[in-house]
């Protein structure tokens, strides 16, 4: 018999669609947007339209039940339970972005911005639940391209479009890496399926480590490095926070590192149904890589953060030093293999959980820089906030509740994120013959790096509370942004004092079984 | 959920939505002279709820206790925080005690919180809630079944304290003891939480307290450990309770508004501490030695205090000072807890602390009244004979006096017997200290005496003798409003009927008590069954005769309302006793000022510290600037950097792959 005549595998091909509904709904929103748009451009209509969209994504993403695929090795797209998590992520911060950016989304572009938004939410999703490199280079470029649009639309002006041109072209240098990459993951396992690539590479690499799947895995670290801002494709990064408009900006500094770090862990087969059977155990030296991309990543986030007065570039280079943080949770759940029993964190839960703590924060922190900016009373410097506890008490308070999560502060969502990445570093073997204790030094310089870390954050809380006001920033009228804004911080506190639930998504996310079965 | 829980849930959720509504109508300034309602409101109904509740408990069955659910806060190891409530007979009582007093303490407050023209202090938002947030903490503190969850709820309780001794910030004075009393009782605190690690460690990894005491007892641990664990649970309790020698700091925390003295330091958080060694009875239990050192640091306290307040002049001083002294009484009974039945130990404490919560609030609302009408003047010496201007608050304080005294028949007089009574047959015992609880029944019974004396002290320096009145009250020297006399009422009765009425009439409070669980499981420990209520008509004979002693002394003393003359001999006590025994002064040079040159050193190094700290934090900056160039902002210099980036990482691998 034909084998592609196989029932299962038919069932399986033409099941993919019930699989990616509520992305549907958000692409079939989009472009309801897109062609409806040009004739009605009015913020309120397509504001409440993409709501609804959202909202109809969410009921259709609760109601419908995800059948796992009945044969994996041909799924193009696979609804375990870490896609379930990356689609509330992609779900939920869509909606907080549509209220953070209504001041960004007017001036007759409403319709196509809010139209890029949903398609970029719902390439993060699909980035998610993608189990052939077809379809994730699909989603992670469906993230990319209305990003580039949304960067341009806003705000025309020349460091707008500066940041513009910056982020397309190393974009698509980032992409030509990827494919680069996934070209020889295609020619040496013959399939673009990721569970067979995955199987197979483990099954190779077990008898003889092969060089060339190596080289590739390298190109996707590279290429899933630029989304999370990793060293040293972290360029763009100020440059582009600097002159980019805040809302665009606070997509691109969490939805890219939600996209890279799914995208990565899921070609390293971090994600797959066994996560102790993986192609690049710690003797291909490719734990030991992303080690190094770790380190440096949060260090020279920090150290450069340290140095700036502008608050957005400030960020920027926070943003990076928690992609460095982020990247701990991958280094550690490449010690699976060796890990018998079961660990207390099993490295990508911790970082599902950090990255809910730091989406809530980072998109915190700019929505309010949107917030107190108005076209003639921009915030740039750290300056710009000084007195801002006296003349926005609530704002300032909301503010501070971002920073000390970003510090990591007990009681904020930051802190249970870091606390699990540390620890899980800090439990992992110690034993292995190329990692050694390193897992363990690694916990020590990124608490360092937290210490380093509080300054430059401190440091705007200072100049908020213990300055006075100058030149007050007006009175926004953004409501959305402010209800926003308010909700992170709920989020952000919430999480913090009584974290219990997030960390229980993020472990069912990723789940470690309790005892090796083979050893691998 | 049972119906039990759901009442406690609905007091926590009550109060905490009065604080928080509260909080928010300090942003209306239109609304702001209706901040007492919430906490008005949310205190009745939640003493409504308790009195629901304790009937509820009551037809409870044999071992009536509900333990909510645990729902985990979180978990870190082998430590595992809940948040579970429980609630048994000695819950439910403390619970009804604490909202019912709060409640008319805070309708007093409405009246007395205000400023020289009858308008709201300028606080008032303020005052109120954190009073609600404090009535919330104390009764989480009371429902709380999980060790850290009450130490939350302790630490919250210290909070508001602090906040209220400092009501009056700008005041030093005020800040002073705010900060005295937040620190002297952290002090305590520390040992509590070691208290709590090490009974963690020997309790199986619990933290919750019914399952900890569960395991405790099917494995008791050695008793070298157990016994530092329940000394170091007992520095908390010495902290929070005022105790010897950490007593020091609530004589000053006066200095707040007269109804936070009663609510928070005579009838309520004082008593956490007697609550939290009553709630740790099964441990105790265990240990005769603790049980000493519990009965000796109460009965220290009761004698030393009552000495102090002898010759206090400060009104408000006199009824801190007897506080400190009737906890001690408490801690008395307490410490009994092995030698004779836990039940009627432990029953005999939170008798005293009910019946006292009752007449230390009234006196403390009076003393109020008083303080309200003399234009905030409190020194006795400067008022007197205000019998005829203020006729209802010198009844009601007059109850209180007597009910503080041990007048038989009134609610002191009934406590205070247990109390006796339990010390007595303690004595009687074969517990290894028993000849010590003979001693502290002596120490008992000479208090009793000193208490009576100095409470008609104060009472005929304030009430009797001519008509004095200082000048800052001006012209207006009156009776204070019925806002204020009408819970002053109210409390008179409890303190005239409520000993009788729970006690010796009904026997209800000690029958309801005993059947707490944990009690009968301390019980069990110990292997003893309460004893038959045989009236100990030989004690109680002498306890009067001490106490109409001591009334009668205070009024051949007094009764003209003018500081006696001091037989020659005596002098050199009074002095002592005016000096508070020298007490602040011994601690001033035993621990402030070794503790002040420390400081110094410290800060010598601290600042060469500082230095270090400096030259290190300067290193991530000169990295930083190390770096900076490349950052160049040409996108061709970016681009080329990823592409070497990328070589450069695949040359790594490549590199230890080949070696």
């Amino acid at each position: 018999m034909n084998p592609l005549s196989d029932p299962a595998v038919q069932q399986t091909l033409t099941g993919v669609f019930r699989l990616a509904l509520p992305e549907i709904v958000l692409l079939g929103t989009a472009c309801l947007a897109f062609l409806v748009g040009p004739f009605a451009n009015r913020r309120w209509l397509w504001f409440a339209a993409a709501l609804a969209g959202v909202a109809g994504a969410m009921v259709v993403a609760g109601v419908m039940k995800a059948e796992p695929p009945a044969v994996p090795t041909v799924a193009p797209l696979i609804p375990d339970a870490a896609a379930a998590f990356v689609r509330w992520l992609a779900l939920i911060s869509a909606a907080v972005f549509l209220f953070v950016s209504w001041p960004e989304a007017g001036r007759g572009h409403a319709a196509e911005y809010y139209g890029c938004l949903l398609v970029a939410a719902a390439g993060v999703s699909l980035t998610g639940r993608a189990n052939d490199l077809i379809t994730l280079f699909l989603a992670l470029e469906l993230l990319s391209i209305p990003t580039y649009i949304l960067l341009y639309l806003p705000a025309q002006d020349r460091p707008n479009q500066e940041a513009a041109v910056k982020y397309f072209l190393l974009s698509v240098l980032s992409s030509a890496l990827l494919l680069f990459g996934f070209s020889y993951l295609y020619g040496l396992t013959g399939t673009t399926n990721i569970t067979a690539i995955v199987d197979t590479l483990t099954r190779a690499n077990a008898a003889e480590l092969s060089p060339m799947a190596l080289l590739a895995a390298v190109l996707v670290v590279a290429a899933a490095g630029f989304r999370v801002t990793a060293v040293p494709f972290h360029f763009y990064a100020p440059d582009v926070y600097e002159g980019g408009p805040a809302g665009v900006v606070a997509q691109i500094a969490f939805l890219p590192k939600v996209a890279g770090l799914v995208a990565l862990a899921r070609v390293l087969g971090l994600l797959a149904a066994d996560p102790r059977h993986q192609p690049f155990p710690v003797d291909t030296h490719l734990p030991l890589l992303l080690w190094v991309v770790a380190v440096l990543t949060m260090s020279v986030g920090n150290v450069l953060a340290l140095l700036q007065d502008n608050l957005r570039r400030m960020l920027a280079y926070s943003g990076v030093a928690h992609g460095g943080y982020l990247l701990i949770g991958l280094v550690v759940a490449t010690s699976l293999p060796d890990n018998p029993g079961r660990p207390a964190v099993g490295g990508m839960d911790a970082v599902f959980v950090y990255l809910a703590a730091y989406g809530a924060m980072t998109v915190g922190a700019f929505a309010v820089v949107l917030y107190l900016s108005t076209p003639d009373r921009p915030i740039d410097g750290i300056d710009d906030l000084a007195g801002l506890g006296e003349s926005h008490p609530v704002t300032a308070g909301c503010m501070t509740v971002f920073l000390l999560s970003l510090i990591g502060i007990p009681l904020t969502a930051g802190f249970v994120g870091k606390l699990l990445l540390f620890v899980g570093a800090f439990t992992a073997p110690a034993d292995t013959l190329s990692m050694g204790h390193l897992y363990q030094v690694l916990a020590v310089i990124a608490a360092v790096n937290s210490a380093v870390g509080a300054y430059y954050y401190l440091r705007v809380i200072g100049v908020m509370y213990l300055r006075s006001p100058v030149r007050p920033p007006a009175d926004s009228r953004s409501l959305p942004t402010k209800l926003a804004v308010l909700a992170l911080a709920g989020f952000t506190l919430v999480f913090g004092i009584y974290p219990d639930p997030l960390v229980k998504a993020g472990r069912r996310a990723a789940p470690v079984a309790a005892t090796q079965t083979a050893d691998g | 959920m049972s119906e039990p829980l759901l009442l406690a849930f609905a007091v926590l959720g009550l109060l905490l939505g009065a604080t928080v509504l509260t909080a928010l109508l300090s942003l209306s300034a239109g609304l702001k002279r209706f901040a007492h309602l919430p906490l008005v409101v949310a205190c009745g109904a939640s003493a409504v709820l308790a009195m629901i509740l304790v009937g509820r408990v009551q037809a409870g069955g044999s071992a009536p206790r509900f333990v909510s659910d645990p729902l985990t806060w979180f978990a870190a190891g082998k430590l595992t925080v809940n948040l579970t409530l429980a609630v048994d007979p000695l819950a439910a009582v403390m619970l009804a005690t604490v909202t019912f007093v709060a409640t008319w303490i805070a309708i007093f407050s409405s009246g007395y919180m205000r400023d020289d023209h009858g308008g709201p202090d300028r606080g008032y938002v303020r005052y109120f809630a954190v009073m609600s947030l404090f009535v919330f903490s104390m009764c989480g503190l009371v429902l709380a079944n999980n060790f850290l969850l009450l130490v939350g709820f302790w630490e919250g309780v210290g909070v508001c304290s602090y906040l209220l001794v400092g009501y009056y910030y700008d005041k030093p004075a005020a800040a002073a003891a705010a900060r005295k009393a937040f620190l002297v009782t952290r002090l305590g605190d520390t040992g509590f939480l070691l208290g709590i690690f090490l009974l963690w460690r020997l309790g199986g990894w619990h933290t919750d307290l019914t399952a900890l005491f569960d395991h405790i007892q099917k494995h008791p641990p050695d008793t070298a450990s157990l016994t530092a664990a329940c000394l170091l649970v007992f520095c908390g309790a010495v902290g929070k309770s005022a105790q010897f020698p950490l007593y020091v700091w609530l004589p000053d925390a006066m200095e707040g508004p007269t109804p936070v003295s009663a609510l928070i330091h005579a009838a309520t958080m004082v008593t956490a501490g007697v609550y939290l060694v009553a709630r740790c009875a099964p441990v105790f239990a265990l240990v005769p030695d603790a049980q000493a050192v519990v009965a000796w640091a109460g009965g220290i306290t009761a004698l030393l205090a009552a000495v102090i307040a002898l010759t206090q002049t400060d009104l408000k001083r006199v009824l801190a000072y007897s506080t400190v002294s009737q906890l001690g009484y408490m801690f008395l009974a307490l410490g009994t807890l092995g030698a004779i039945s836990p039940v009627f130990a432990v029953t005999a404490a939170l008798f005293h602390l009910f019946t006292h919560a009752f007449f230390k609030a009234l006196l403390f609302l009076a003393s109020g009244s008083v303080m309200h009408a003399m234009g905030g003047v409190i020194d006795m010496r400067r008022f007197g004979g205000l019998r005829r201007v203020m006729p209802v608050t010198h009844l009601t304080f007059l109850c209180g006096a007597a009910a503080l005294a041990g007048i038989p028949l009134l609610s002191g007089f009934w406590s205070k017997d247990a109390i006796l009574e339990a010390l007595k047959l303690g004595g009687e015992s074969a517990h290894p200290y028993a000849g010590a609880f003979h001693v502290l029944l002596l120490v008992g019974l000479f208090t009793a005496g000193l208490t009576a004396f100095y409470t008609f002290r104060a009472y005929f320096l304030t009430f009797w003798g001519p008509t004095r009145i200082p000048e800052e009250a001006g012209h207006h020297a009156h009776e204070s409003p019925a806002v204020m006399t009408g819970p002053l009422l109210v409390l008179a009765v409890g303190a005239l009927a409520a000993g009788a009425v729970a006690g010796p009439l009904t026997h209800w409070f000690e029958t309801f008590v005993g059947r707490t669980p944990s009690l009968q499981q301390a019980a069990a420990v110990v292997g003893m069954k309460a004893p038959s209520h045989a009236f100990d008509w030989g004690l109680a004979g002498v306890s009067t005769l001490l106490a109409v002693g001591g009334v009668g002394l205070a009024a051949v003393m007094y009764a003209r309302g003018r500081p006696a003359k001091v037989p020659a001999g005596l002098e050199p006590v009074v002095a002592l006793s005016r000096n508070k025994l020298y007490v602040d002064e011994v601690y001033e040079a035993a621990l402030v000022k070794p503790m002040a040159g420390l400081a110094v050193a410290a800060r010598v190094f601290d600042l060469f510290l500082d230095a270090l700290s400096r030259l290190l934090a300067s290193v991530p900056r000169f990295l930083g600037g190390l770096v900076r160039p490349v950052q160049n902002g040409l996108v061709q210099f970016y681009a080329l950097s990823m592409a070497l980036g990328a070589a450069v990482l695949v040359s790594f691998v490549a590199f230890r792959i080949t070696r």
